[in-house]
C-alpha cells in the first residue's frame, strides 16, 4: 500500500461512520409533492419556465440557465406543476421553489445517450455536463462546467477526485464508491478528458478499505489519505496529494488542479454516458436522533422528513437537525426542507451528541492554533471580531476561514469561533464592496 | 407526509470535543501534586502543607468574592484556575513564612493580577508570579532570608552551609561557616563578591555530581514549590500526555537558561554551569508550570520559542547582574507583557501565503 497521504493541522472527531456505512443504498420513490429549488448550486438561480398547472415530465427543464455561475433546473419527477413559491431551503434561509405533484419516474433518457464519449468533443462533454445541470455534490454546489472551463492561459495538469468523506456520519460518498464503482470511474475518465488531462486519481481515507480496493481493482489510481479532518476539504486534499497550496485569494485551477466529488463524477457519467440529467443523489440519513440510519438514492426535492420517515423516524431526542454533517452541516429549523443537489447527509443529533452552547472565555490555550489547517490564529481573530475590529482580523487573514469548525471544536472553552469568524468575514466584505463602490 | 417538526438552530460545528478548561485547569493542580508531597517530606506540614492550603483557600475565595461583587457566575471560582493560582504562589514563597504571608499574596494575584483585568483570560501577567513579586517587593525580608533547610522540621540541628546546601553535604568546604537564610543562587551569586580564590572554590564546589544530585531530589534550600524536581518533572510529564502542556515554551525555556547560564552565568565568558543554571531557583518549576501559562504566553508556535529563549536570558542576566539572586518569576512577568506583541509578529505563515520576505 502506498504510503499515507496527509496535511498539516487537523483533529479527530469521532467518525461515527458505524451507525450507516454497511446500509446499502436504498432507493426511495418520489413522494407525492416535491419542492425543487431553482438556485440547487452557487451562484444565480435559475430562472423558472414553468408555471402553475403545466405538466413536466421527469428530466424536462423547469429553470433555465440564467448566467455564467449558474445552472439549468430539471424535474426529477413526471407530475404537474402545483405552483412557485418562496420555501426554506437547507443552504440558504429561502429561496424560489417549484412545487411539483408526483405522478411517475418513468421515462427515458433526456439526452442523447453517449456511451462513446472517447468521440466526443471537450466542448460537446462541457455542454452536455452543463446542460444536464450537475454541480459539485460535495456540499459547496459549485456549476461543475464551469470548473471545467479555466479561463484561457489556465493549464490544468491535474485531476483530483474527492472521495475522502471526513464529516462525521457522512456515509455517502463511501456506499457510491463500492456500490457504484463504475459510474464513477466513467464519470472520471469523462472530466479527464474534457480537462485533457492524463492518469487522473480518486484520494479516500484508509477508514474505507473496500472503496479503496474497488477502485484499484477497477485501475483507477488511488491516493489513500489519512483519517483526519478535514481531510476533504480542496485545499487541504490538493496539499496532501499534489504537495501544491491554493494561493491565498486563489483557485484549484491557479495551480493546475481540479477537484470534483466521486458524487459529481457520477452525475457527469449519468449525464454523458447514459444522457441523464442530474435529478437525484444519495443522501446518508444518520445521527443517535434517527432510529435506522442509512443511506438512500432520493429524489431533489424530496423533504427530509419524508427521509427521516424512511430511517424509522426521530429518536426520542433530537437536539439538532442538521444538513450535512456535524462539523460544516447547517443546522434547520424546519424538517420541511427539500434535499438538494448539494444535500450530502441528514443528521438529528441528540442532545449528548451536539455540542454545548455555552461558550466560556478563551485561555489562549492555541489548541485552535496548532489545528487550524488554513494556518490562521482563530483565537485572535475571533476576540477581535468580539471587539468589531474588523479591520485587525482581515490582517490576520479572517478571509481565509473556510469555516471547517476545527477550530471551535477543539477549544475547551466551547468559543463560538467560526461564528465569529463569520461575522468578521461578513464585515470586512462588505466594507471592501462600499470602497469598490 | 409527516407534520413538520421545528429545530434550534445553531451556528457550525455541532460536534465538541470533550476537553474543557475546567478539566485542563484540574489537570494542571494534578500535575503539581507530587511536588507537594516532595516539599511536605523536605520542609513538613506546618512549612509547606499549611502555606499550600492557606494560600488556595484564599485564592478561591478571593475568586469568589470578585464574582460576586460583579455579579458574574460565582460557579467560575471552582474552575480550577484558581486553585492552581494558589498552589502556584504558595510553590513561590520560601517554606516556613508566616502563614498570612501567602494568603496576602493569592488575593493580591487574584484581585490584582486577575479579576481587576476582566477574569480568567483577561490577564496579561501569570497573577501567582505578579503576588509574587507585591511579597518581594513589600516583605523583601521575609520573602529571601530565614530560608529553612530540608530536613530541618525533623532535625532542628541541620542547618545551612555557605553553599545552601545542608551543612552535612558541604562540611569538605575549606570553611563552613553556618549561614543560614541561603540559596545554592545566593551562594553562586555571593561568589562573585568574594576574592578570586574562594569564589572559584564555592563555584567548584556547587558544580558537582553530588551537587547535582542533591538539587534534583531537593536536598537545597529554596522556596516551598521548587526544589523537589524529579517530581515537578513528573508532572510535567503527566500533562505531556494528557497533552495540556506543549514542548516549546518549556524546551525554550530551560534550554535557553541553560546556554546562556553557561555563556553569561560565570565569572567569564563560556565559565557558567549549564546545569546548575537549570536545576537551581525556580527554573523548573517557571518552565514548566508558569512560563506555560496559556492565558499569558503566546500562541503562535514561532511566539513561544521566541517567549521561552526571551525568560531564559532575562533569567540570566538577572542572576548575574540583578539585584537578586534569582530571576525566573521576573523574566516571565517581562515576558508576559511582550506576549501580545509577539503574537502579532509572528503570525504563521498561512496555507498558500506566499511572504515577500522572508
Amino acid at each position: 500500500m502506498t504510503r499515507l497521504r496527509t496535511f498539516p493541522g487537523g483533529a479527530h472527531p469521532d467518525e461515527c461512520k458505524e451507525l450507516a456505512e454497511k446500509r446499502a443504498v436504498k432507493r426511495i420513490p418520489a413522494p407525492e409533492t416535491i419542492r425543487v429549488a431553482l438556485c440547487q448550486h452557487l451562484g444565480a438561480p435559475s430562472t423558472p419556465v414553468v408555471k402553475k398547472g403545466d405538466k413536466v415530465t421527469r428530466g424536462q427543464e423547469i429553470g433555465s440557465q440564467n448566467g455564467f455561475i449558474s445552472l439549468p433546473t430539471h424535474s426529477p419527477v413526471n407530475g404537474t406543476v402545483a405552483g412557485l413559491e418562496e420555501a426554506p431551503l437547507p443552504h440558504r434561509r429561502s429561496g424560489p421553489v417549484v412545487v411539483i405533484n408526483t405522478e411517475s419516474e418513468e421515462g427515458g433518457p433526456a439526452f442523447e445517450p453517449w456511451p462513446d464519449f472517447e468521440s466526443r468533443t471537450r466542448a460537446e462533454l462541457i455542454e452536455r455536463i452543463k446542460l444536464a445541470g450537475v454541480c459539485g455534490m460535495g456540499g459547496a454546489s459549485f456549476p461543475t462546467y464551469v470548473k471545467l472551463s479555466p479561463p484561457p492561459g489556465k493549464k490544468i495538469d491535474t485531476l483530483l477526485l474527492n472521495g475522502a468523506e471526513c464529516e462525521p456520519y457522512l456515509t455517502a460518498d463511501h456506499r457510491l464508491m463500492i456500490e457504484r464503482t463504475e459510474d464513477v470511474a466513467s464519470g472520471m475518465r469523462i472530466l479527464a478528458r474534457a480537462l485533457c488531462v492524463d492518469d487522473p486519481a480518486v484520494g479516500i481515507e484508509d477508514n474505507k478499505p473496500d472503496a479503496i480496493e474497488a477502485f484499484g481493482k477497477a485501475g483507477i489510481r488511488v491516493e489513500v489519505l489519512r483519517v483526519k479532518y478535514p481531510q476533504g476539504a480542496e485545499k487541504q486534499l490538493i496539499k496532501a496529494v499534489t504537495g501544491r497550496e491554493v494561493p491565498v485569494g486563489g483557485l484549484p485551477l491557479d495551480i493546475g488542479v481540479v477537484v470534483q466529488n466521486v458524487g459529481t463524477a457520477a452525475a457527469v457519467a449519468l449525464a454523458v454516458r447514459d444522457g441523464e440529467p442530474s435529478l437525484r443523489r444519495i443522501v446518508t440519513v444518520s445521527g443517535g436522533g434517527v432510529r435506522e440510519p442509512g443511506n438512500f438514492d432520493a429524489a431533489v426535492g424530496t423533504p427530509f422528513s419524508a427521509l427521516i420517515a424512511e430511517a424509522g423516524g426521530y429518536g426520542d431526542d433530537v437536539a439538532r437537525l442538521l444538513s450535512g454533517g456535524p462539523m460544516m452541516g447547517l443546522a434547520q429549523f424546519t424538517d420541511a426542507v427539500p434535499v438538494t443537489k448539494g444535500t450530502s447527509g441528514i443528521v438529528a443529533l441528540t442532545s449528548k451528541e451536539a455540542r454545548r452552547l455555552t461558550e466560556g472565555p478563551c485561555i489562549k490555550c492555541a489548541r485552535c492554533v496548532d489545528a487550524c489547517p488554513m494556518k490562521l490564529v482563530p483565537c485572535l481573530i475571533a476576540v477581535n471580531s468580539e471587539h468589531e475590529k474588523w479591520a485587525a482580523a482581515d490582517e490576520l487573514g479572517a478571509l481565509n476561514c473556510m469555516a471547517c469548525g476545527t477550530c471551535s471544536f477543539v477549544c475547551p472553552s466551547d468559543r463560538f469561533l467560526v461564528h465569529y469568524i463569520k461575522r468578521a468575514q461578513d464585515m470586512i466584505r462588505a466594507s471592501k464592496r462600499s470602497k469598490e463602490a | 407526509m409527516a407534520e413538520a417538526r421545528t429545530f434550534q438552530l445553531s451556528m457550525s460545528p455541532h460536534f465538541g470535543s470533550p476537553q474543557s478548561t475546567r478539566r485542563v485547569m484540574y489537570d494542571v493542580v494534578i500535575a503539581l501534586l507530587p511536588a507537594l508531597a516532595g516539599a511536605v517530606w523536605l520542609f513538613g506540614f506546618g512549612g509547606a502543607l499549611l502555606p499550600v492550603l492557606l494560600s488556595v483557600a484564599a485564592a478561591v475565595a478571593a475568586e469568589f468574592v470578585c464574582l460576586r461583587l460583579m455579579g458574574r457566575s460565582t460557579s467560575a471560582a471552582l474552575d480550577g484556575s484558581a486553585i492552581v493560582t494558589g498552589i502556584l504562589l504558595a510553590y513561590n514563597v520560601p517554606p516556613g513564612v508566616p502563614w498570612w504571608l501567602p494568603v496576602l499574596g493569592s488575593v493580591f494575584a487574584i484581585v490584582v493580577g486577575k479579576q481587576a483585568f476582566g477574569g480568567l483570560g483577561s490577564n496579561l501577567v501569570n497573577p501567582a508570579l505578579l503576588g509574587r513579586a507585591f511579597l518581594m517587593a513589600s516583605f523583601p525580608v521575609l520573602m529571601t532570608a530565614g530560608w529553612s533547610a530540608p530536613f530541618e522540621w525533623r532535625n532542628p540541628s541541620a542547618g545551612f552551609g555557605t553553599s545552601g546546601m545542608p551543612a552535612a553535604q558541604v562540611s569538605t568546604l575549606p570553611e563552613a561557616d553556618a549561614v543560614t537564610g541561603a540559596t545554592p543562587l545566593r551562594a553562586w551569586k555571593d561568589s562573585f563578591a568574594m576574592d578570586d580564590h574562594e569564589g572559584a572554590a564555592v563555584r567548584e564546589n556547587l558544580s558537582t555530581p553530588g551537587t547535582y544530585m542533591n538539587l534534583l531530589t531537593g536536598r537545597r534550600g529554596g522556596c516551598i514549590g521548587e526544589t523537589s524536581i524529579v517530581l515537578l518533572l513528573l508532572g510535567a510529564l503527566y500533562l505531556f500526555v494528557r497533552k495540556v502542556l506543549e514542548w516549546r515554551i518549556p524546551l525554550a525555556y530551560l534550554g535557553a537558561v541553560a546556554l546562556f547560564g553557561w555563556i553569561l552565568g560565570g565569572p567569564g565568558f563560556l565559565e557558567g554551569d549549564a546545569l546548575f543554571s537549570v536545576l537551581t531557583g525556580g527554573a523548573v518549576l517557571g518552565g514548566f508550570f508558569m512560563a506555560t501559562d496559556m492565558v499569558t504566553s503566546p500562541v503562535t508556535r514561532r511566539g513561544r520559542i521566541i517567549f521561552g529563549i526571551g525568560a531564559g536570558l532575562i533569567t540570566i542576566i538577572i542572576r548575574r547582574w540583578g539585584g537578586y539572586p534569582e530571576g525566573c518569576s521576573y523574566s516571565i512577568l517581562l515576558m508576559n507583557l511582550a506576549t501580545p506583541l509577539i503574537d502579532r509578529f509572528t503570525r504563521p505563515r498561512m496555507l498558500g501565503e506566499v511572504r515577500k520576505h522572508a
